[in-house]
């Protein structure tokens, strides 16, 4: 058995002689999870699409669980499309049902499940509610419910994140973190960095079709060193980007993040803050996935 | 496999529960009924009670006017009175006569008809009917009445007359009173429609309508669950569904299932027709007019049914196509009324096939895939057509079925997952060469 639950190698996809999709290539262990990450258009989806046999590459191959993508593979990859639609005048239960059978469950199976899991979302009593009478809220747990009904191996999840109010949000990252302690493997495309910081084992980065970056989620920050401090402000901190020591910072207004020539400068930053602004946190830190990525992304349009 | 039955169940649920789907199961068949009854209920209301009044100069046909036994009898539909056959017959559809005699009083038949004429055009009564002392030798009687052309009564009192004088004549001449009555009896003529599988007892007017009417609800249906399923497709598509079905089974199986699942509730929907309309038909038989009740035989079903699942494949593979294939509901109906003229073609054809079912051009047509589903069974329906020709129209229905579906599999697998751009018909080609 492949230690690997995904390998994609050399995919290629145009779309009307634009290439949506440069040479990308990465792996995904299994146990994982692996954040896709990039900006909107990056080529997430056309990615995941390949991945899912949706759409056939131009060039390159995938593989799943060590095998190429077959019919079978289907009932053991749990798959959130990007776009999200749902039946309206089905049911809930049925909507479960049809989608639970079409995962080559048992009807008994699918009701078990179904059960404990709209328990789990908060959403028991509506099992005979058809799907048009949900709230937006209701309807994106059913949509998750969905996914990860027939108890997948490997969860594919497209902008997982979008459109969910805090709560879902938590909601989802408790589901995908329980999923990774069950042992499953979790592929999820974001654009919200933050977000994956939180959660990723390891990620792939992509901008505008080329991948930018890769490997586990320590081993890129640690090839960006502890060379960032984060300043928790009050004031007018414009001057910090002049500082002859500071190599790149990101002002957020009450907060920045300040990349240093040298750790050993960090005494000389705070001192020069001290007096001009009021600081209220200060702390060294590990650069953020946003500034790695916006730094790639800089890398890449100056080569 | 699996796989396919969830979706037929899935699609098949989706439609049986939906509102629309039971009222027109119940309508349909109250129409239905509607068609059967009506004719019967307006012979009894409209006819009922006619009065007529006999101005009898030359006596004693009054008494045979109005004596005959059917004149009284409620009108009732096939249950000829054996009793009764050895005298002229009122006619069922003459409704019901009473005949009034007119005290002459040795008043002039000039002024007679004078006074009636004004009580017939206040309604007071039907009909004069002035039969002059002489009738015996000049065979002559006047009837006076608004309405001139309801033959029914008419013969009715044309023939009671006739057979009165008849016999008066015989009997004057002293031949045997039993004799009498078998030579005076009346004929009673009914109309066979001459078909191949058994000649029944027809009516060609309410033929005619029977036979529009199940064209009509065939061509109802087809176009019915047709557009349901090019919406069906059109709905996966605009909420991305799609996207997800395809990463859950084959798109062959998504596709063949949805037909078949919509297929079978189109076929739920037919049958429970056909079990309705068999309870009608046998606990209402009596009040149905059995012109009616001859066609409506298990064999004009059974071709309903056959029909309707043909043209359900040819017209639906061809509405699932358009939906896949454009985005919005607008693009959807532009082309949809396209293809309902391919069904409106032979709908028309076969207006004219019902009056002519075996005409060259009727029977050509009838073979042609794309119309046999209605013009073959429209000229089952008027005449049953050589054997052969229904078997080869039902056969060349099976193959193009069978083309469509292997082309609609493709076309669906790629237009489900095209969003944005209306393909052009060369890009659709394409989609065709696909794997």
């Amino acid at each position: 058995m492949s230690e690997l639950a995904l390998s994609l190698k050399n995919l290629v996809k145009d779309f009307d002689g634009k290439r949506a999709v440069d040479n990308i290539s990465f792996t995904a262990n299994r146990g994982e999870i692996l954040g896709l990450l990039g900006p909107n258009g990056a080529g997430k989806t056309t990615t995941i699409r390949m991945v899912m046999d949706i759409i056939a590459p131009d060039a390159g191959s995938v593989e799943i669980m060590g095998e190429p993508f077959s019919e079978k593979m289907k009932d053991r990859i749990g798959y959130l499309p990007e776009e999200r639609g749902l039946y309206r005048k089905l049911k809930v239960m049925d909507t479960l049902l049809f989608f639970g059978e079409l995962k080559s469950m048992k009807a008994a199976a699918v009701r078990e499940r179904g059960r404990r899991l709209l328990k789990q979302f908060q959403l028991e009593g509506y099992e005979e509610k058809k799907v048009e009478e949900l709230s937006k809220g209701m309807a994106q747990k059913l949509q998750f419910i969905m996914t990860i009904l027939h108890d997948p191996e490997l969860l594919i999840l497209d902008e997982p994140f979008s459109g969910l109010d805090p709560l879902n949000i938590e909601l989802v990252m408790d589901i995908i973190l329980a999923h990774k302690r069950a042992g499953k493997t979790i592929i999820y495309s974001t654009h919200l960095m933050e977000y994956a910081e939180k959660t990723v084992d390891a990620l792939v980065m992509i901008d505008k079709g080329r991948k930018v970056l890769d490997g586990t989620l320590a081993a890129v920050k640690a090839e960006y060193g502890q060379k960032f401090v984060k300043v928790q402000y009050e004031g007018d901190a414009r001057f910090v980007g002049g500082l002859p020591y500071v190599r790149s910072c990101r002002d957020s207004g009450h907060e920045m993040e300040v990349e240093l020539d040298d750790l050993s400068k960090c005494e000389q930053l705070l001192r020069d803050l001290l007096g001009k602004v009021a600081v209220k946190g200060f702390q060294l830190s590990e650069p953020s996935l946003q500034n790695i990525f916006i730094r790639k992304a800089q890398e890449g349009k100056g080569a | 496999m699996k796989k396919i039955i969830a979706v037929i169940k899935k699609e098949y649920k989706i439609i049986v529960k939906k509102k629309s789907f039971i009222i027109m199961t119940v309508l349909t068949p109250v129409l239905m009924a509607g068609m059967m009854f009506v004719p019967v209920l307006l012979m009894k209301m409209g006819r009922t009670e006619k009065k007529i009044a006999v101005a009898d100069y030359a006596g004693g046909y009054y008494q045979e006017l109005s004596a005959k036994p059917a004149a009284k009898k409620e009108v009732k539909k096939g249950g000829i009175d054996l009793d009764a056959m050895d005298s002229p017959q009122m006619p069922e559809e003459a409704g019901r006569i009473t005949f009034q005699a007119v005290t002459l009083e040795g008043r002039d038949a000039a002024a007679l008809v004078k006074e009636f004429e004004q009580r017939v055009l206040k309604k007071e009564i039907d009909g004069l009917l002035l039969i002059p002392a002489d009738v015996k030798a000049s065979r002559q009687v006047s009837y006076y009445s608004t309405s001139v052309s309801d033959f029914t009564t008419i013969k009715f009192i044309e023939s009671t007359l006739r057979t009165a004088i008849s016999k008066q004549l015989l009997l004057e001449k002293q031949i045997d009173p039993t004799v009498v009555d078998e030579a005076t009896r009346e004929i009673n003529m009914e109309t066979f429609k001459v078909k191949k599988e058994g000649t029944t007892k027809s009516d060609s007017g309410m033929d005619y309508m029977m036979s529009l009417f199940m064209i009509v609800i065939l061509f109802m249906v087809l176009i019915n669950y047709g557009q349901m399923i090019m919406r069906g497709v059109l709905e996966e598509k605009t909420s991305r569904i799609s996207e997800l079905l395809i990463a859950s089974a084959r798109s062959t199986q998504i596709f063949y299932g949805k037909l078949l699942g919509i297929g079978l509730a189109g076929l739920t929907q037919v049958a429970l027709w056909i079990l309705l309309g068999a309870i009608l038909v046998s606990r209402f038989s009596g009040m149905i007019d059995a012109a009616i009740l001859s066609f409506l035989t298990p064999e004009i079903a059974l071709y309903f049914v056959v029909f309707f699942i043909l043209g359900f494949f040819i017209y639906a593979i061809p509405y699932a196509f358009i939906g896949a294939a454009v985005n919005t509901d607008q693009e959807a109906q532009q082309f949809a009324s396209v293809l309902s003229v391919l069904i409106i073609v032979p709908y028309i054809l076969g207006i004219s096939a019902l009056q002519n079912p075996n005409s060259a051009l009727t029977v050509g047509a009838s073979l042609f895939p794309l119309f046999s589903p209605i013009l073959m069974f429209m000229r089952i329906t008027a005449a049953l057509p050589p054997l052969w020709q229904v078997l080869t129209s039902i056969g060349l229905c099976i193959l193009t079925i069978w083309g469509l579906a292997w082309l609609g599999a493709k076309i669906f697998r790629v237009g489900m997952l095209m969003y944005g751009k209306k393909p052009s018909l060369g890009e659709m080609l394409r989609w065709i060469r696909y794997k």
